[in-house]
């Protein structure tokens, strides 16, 4: 030790209070940027009696940080179903007023208030079964209803159709991100070997991850080297060494009963029912439920309606023997030969029509719809009004108890399956109207756990800036101490050289 | 007569003193420089009678080789210090092979590393993965070259998986087993490993875990690049390995099974490590899957360890030594002849040169990103050169007082 060394520490001393200053300096500039941890400066004593920046780190909390993906990834999850299905609600536009009553009201233009017209215009004609007025209107209530059925099915499959668009570009969103990923990944692994200083680096990779859990669920894990790999909350590998690649092949045009494909990671399907290893969160695992389970239930409900439709409104053999089987009546659907059963009603609802053969604009006669044999206009062994009488009502009659009698419903569309068909329409708009809640409510509900998820991480490992200032007092008072010895040092050569 | 020859000695002993604090003024910022000392010898005349009071003095100097002196960080990563006891071992141009502590290494035009003196930095040529050289010798140093590695790639020769299997998970039949390799192959679990060939291209590793019974799982590693359309089954060629797992029943560890040998195309075997792996009833989860080996990748740096190793440092983050850097010591430091630029050359008075590696043969460890400062002390030089001058006027004073005496001695000639 002499004093030439005595040169050399202060110089040090200088330095790392510079570069300590710089870090701080940092700190306080990003203190609003969002995913920036802070920096701290690890210091440690050089051989020779000076001090040294051994390394910058980054503060980070794995724990949180996980936390926080997973929020993230529920809440995404929650608001693409429930933005899908927001959509579909709009098809049961009498929502706002219908949750406090029966579903359904007067001028609602759901499937299940225009059945409830389709009734009214019934039990009037039935009053007066000779005015051809009163017919027009049974048979105008039964246009709108089978209108409000197909435009309800379109809209499911547009909404198939556009969430199956959406898994498309997710699943582009997460091979870029999965690459970005890998070319961070690297920077990080190799600056860590040269001591270079890689916290915005890792900034960017937990940006990354942060985009990555709004786009699917995953879980990842620290590897000693520095570099991360990345899992599907479903264990499958989406990141290790490098990235996989997702696949999916899209369905242009969705139809009732169709099933869109799967998407897979190198060949593990983790979306779609027989998924091995089906992905639970982010937006890819809610798109995939409104595509794959949640539109196609509405679907099959509203063809579940049509079925009943058909089948309620369908004649029967009207000969002493009957031995013909029973055809569609008022309402049919094109190329039909015969009444499908409920368990066949697939893609009914977006194909059902009003018969033509009562329909006057397309040359039909109102009055079988009170004497019957619409499916087979002229012919006996369909027509219920066997004398012709005007004020016959017994047909009438028949349809109006149809639509309260009790079908068998297929109970695989989600609601109970033995009820009467005006029930069934009014079951599934409360349905559809709970779906729509539920996942407004846990979207709302995981989008509050995901911010509290965020600002717990952001305290963690955020900047402070009554921490940082203390810290520049405490640079600032070492500088100044340090200044002081390089004078005292200094002044001790130079009298020194005095003496010579 | 001898008073003024005496005085006379005095007066050049202390001129070579002042010459020595000059050249150590000079070279007060000099790095690795070992600051000269000057010793003084009383000379006597053997031949004249006891009572002689003696011839004078003479001096001689002597270089002290083995003081540390104080290592000071810089940036250059390739800038070199020895704390201890050892030398680094340079050649000139011809090859000839010196010591010095002049550790300002930086890369000429060709990637040698070459001191500020101008000297190669020499080490011994470690074969790629291969570890640091034991036996030492001169005849197998070479020039450190930082470029000499170029694209380099290791083949896969371990690796290790440690997750959770789901012990809820329903049995697969043994016709429908992935290891039967068919379309209708099913599976309880899969995850991939990147490993790396001989030539370092890339395979990726499926492995399926597939539930056959109670606490029994079947484990087969496909090579990625053999799947059906899709990335699925069948794969075109059978399973890498198939290997049967056991579980405690008690606990959830590994019993058996572990580890597996998965050869790679065209690669090296590797030992996959599974006996971390447990079986407890909770979903599917990787918590380590690592393969060690790299792909081809280019060269972005050098760095140096404190136990003298240079590693590559490669675009895809993975690093390989490259070549050992020993440091050398003479029995004797201090007798080494100094050649310019802070070089030493062994002679017969030094010893010959022993070599061993930094940090475990008693010679030190290196620092990198840093350089050793010389060990002159201004203060201890400008205090001797005021003893010196002191000793110069008192000699002279004598030589006076003799020159008094002889004109004396004349005046009493008439």
């Amino acid at each position: 030790m002499n004093l030439t060394d005595a040169f050399n520490i202060i110089g040090s001393a200088f330095a790392t209070n510079a570069a300590q200053s710089a870090v701080i300096a940092q700190n306080v500039a990003n203190a609003g940027t969002q995913g920036y941890s802070r920096e701290v400066t690890n210091l440690v004593a050089d051989p020779s009696g000076g001090v040294d920046v051994e390394s910058v780190t980054r503060v980070a909390n794995n724990a949180l940080t996980e936390q926080m993906l997973s929020a993230n990834s529920l809440s995404s999850s929650q608001q693409a179903l429930a933005s899908g299905l927001a959509t579909l609600a709009q098809t049961v536009s009498d929502s706002t007023s219908a949750s406090s009553t029966s579903g359904a009201t007067a001028n609602g233009d759901s499937p299940s208030a225009m059945l409830e017209n389709l009734q009214n215009a019934l039990q009037t004609y039935e009053a007066s079964p000779s005015d051809t007025n009163l017919a027009q209107a049974v048979v105008t209530a039964a246009g709108n209803l089978t209108a409000s059925l197909n435009n309800a099915s379109a809209t499911v499959q547009q909404v198939r159709s556009q969430a199956d668009a959406d898994i498309s570009s997710t699943v582009n969103t997460i091979n870029s991100l999965l690459n970005q990923f890998q070319s961070l990944n690297t920077q990080v692994v190799s600056g860590l070997k040269t001591g270079a200083n890689v916290g915005s680096v890792e900034d960017q990779r937990d940006s990354i991850l942060n985009q990555l859990s709004q786009q699917i669920g995953i879980t990842t894990v620290n590897n000693p080297d520095g570099s991360m790999s990345i899992y599907t909350d479903s264990g499958v590998t989406l990141f290790q060494g490098n990235a996989r690649s997702l696949s999916f092949t899209p369905t242009p045009n969705l139809t009732a009963g169709a099933t869109g494909s799967a998407v897979t990671v190198d060949g593990v399907a983790i979306t779609g029912a027989n998924a091995p290893m089906a992905i639970e969160s982010g937006a890819l695992a809610g798109l995939a439920q409104l595509r794959d389970t949640v539109a196609p239930e509405y679907q099959a409900q509203l063809d579940q309606i049509a079925g009943g439709l058909i089948q309620t409104f369908s004649e029967s053999d009207q000969s002493a023997n009957p031995t013909q089987p029973n055809l569609p009546g008022l309402f049919t659907f094109p190329g039909a030969t015969g009444v499908p059963s409920l368990a066949n009603a697939t893609g009914l609802s977006s194909v059902i029509e009003v018969n033509p053969n009562v329909d006057p604009t397309q040359g039909g006669n109102l009055n079988l719809l009170r004497d019957g044999g619409i499916s087979d206009p002229g012919s006996p062994i369909y027509t219920y009004n066997k004398t012709g009488a005007a004020g016959y009502t017994g047909r009438i009659q028949q349809l109006i108890n149809g639509l309260s009698a009790t079908l068998s419903f297929d109970p695989t569309a989600g609601l109970p399956a033995s009820q009467s068909l005006s029930s069934y329409a009014n079951a599934s708009v409360s349905w559809l109207q709970g779906q729509n809640q539920q996942a407004t409510n846990q979207a709302d509900y995981q989008n509050t756990l995901a911010s509290q998820a965020s600002s717990a991480l952001s305290n963690a490992t955020g900047v402070n800036l009554d921490t940082e200032l203390t810290n520049m007092l405490t640079i600032e008072n070492s500088y100044t101490t340090t200044a002081k010895l390089l004078t005292t040092a200094t002044d001790m050569f130079s009298a020194l050289l005095d003496a010579v | 007569m001898s008073v003024m020859n005496t005085s006379a000695s005095g007066m050049l002993a202390d001129t070579q003193w002042l010459s020595t604090i000059s050249q150590n003024i000079a070279n007060s910022n000099t790095t690795g420089y070992k600051n000269v000392e000057t010793d003084f010898t009383a000379l006597v005349d053997e031949i004249a009678s006891p009572n002689d009071p003696g011839m004078g003095v003479t001096t001689s100097m002597q270089t002290l080789n083995a003081l540390q002196g104080s290592v000071v960080s810089t940036s250059t990563s390739t800038d070199l210090a020895v704390q201890g006891t050892g030398f680094f071992v340079v050649s000139d141009s011809s090859g000839d092979i010196y010591l010095t502590r002049n550790g300002s290494f930086t890369p000429n035009a060709s990637g040698d590393l070459v001191n500020s003196a101008g000297y190669y930095l020499m080490g011994y040529s470690v074969a790629s993965g291969a570890t640091a050289p034991t036996n030492e010798s001169l005849s197998s140093l070479q020039k450190v070259n930082v470029n000499a590695a170029g694209e380099s790639a290791t083949p896969t020769s371990s690796g290790s998986l440690v997750a959770n299997l789901p012990s809820t998970a329903v049995p697969v039949a043994a016709a429908k087993l992935p290891s039967v390799n068919s379309a209708s192959s099913v599976y309880t679990d899969q995850t991939s490993v990147v490993t790396y060939d001989n030539l370092g291209q890339a395979h990726t590793l499926d492995i399926y875990f597939t539930n056959t019974g109670s606490n029994t799982w079947e484990v087969d590693v496909f090579d990625h690049a053999d799947a059906a359309a899709g990335g699925s089954f069948p794969y075109s060629a059978g399973p890498l390995a198939t290997e049967n797992l056991t579980f405690s029943a008690t606990n959830g560890t590994l019993t058996s099974g572990s580890p597996i040998t998965v050869a790679i195309p065209n690669g090296q075997k590797m030992s996959l490590d599974l006996s971390n792996m447990t079986q407890v009833a909770s979903a599917f989860n990787v918590s380590q899957a690592s393969a060690n080996g790299n792909p081809p990748a280019s060269l972005t740096g050098v760095t140096f360890s404190a136990n003298g190793a240079l590693s590559y440092q490669y675009s895809d983050g993975t690093s390989q030594i490259g070549y050992q850097v020993p440091l050398g010591n003479v029995p004797s430091p201090n007798n080494l002849t100094s050649l310019d630029g802070g070089c030493l050359s062994p002679n017969s008075e030094s010893g010959a040169i022993s070599l061993g590696n930094p940090g475990n043969d008693g010679l030190g460890s290196l620092v990198p990103s840093a350089l050793e400062s010389s060990t002159v002390d201004l203060a201890t030089e400008l205090t001797e050169m005021i003893q010196a001058q002191s000793a110069y006027e008192a000699n002279s004073k004598a030589f006076q007082t003799g020159a008094n005496l002889y004109d004396v001695l004349n005046q009493l000639h008439p």
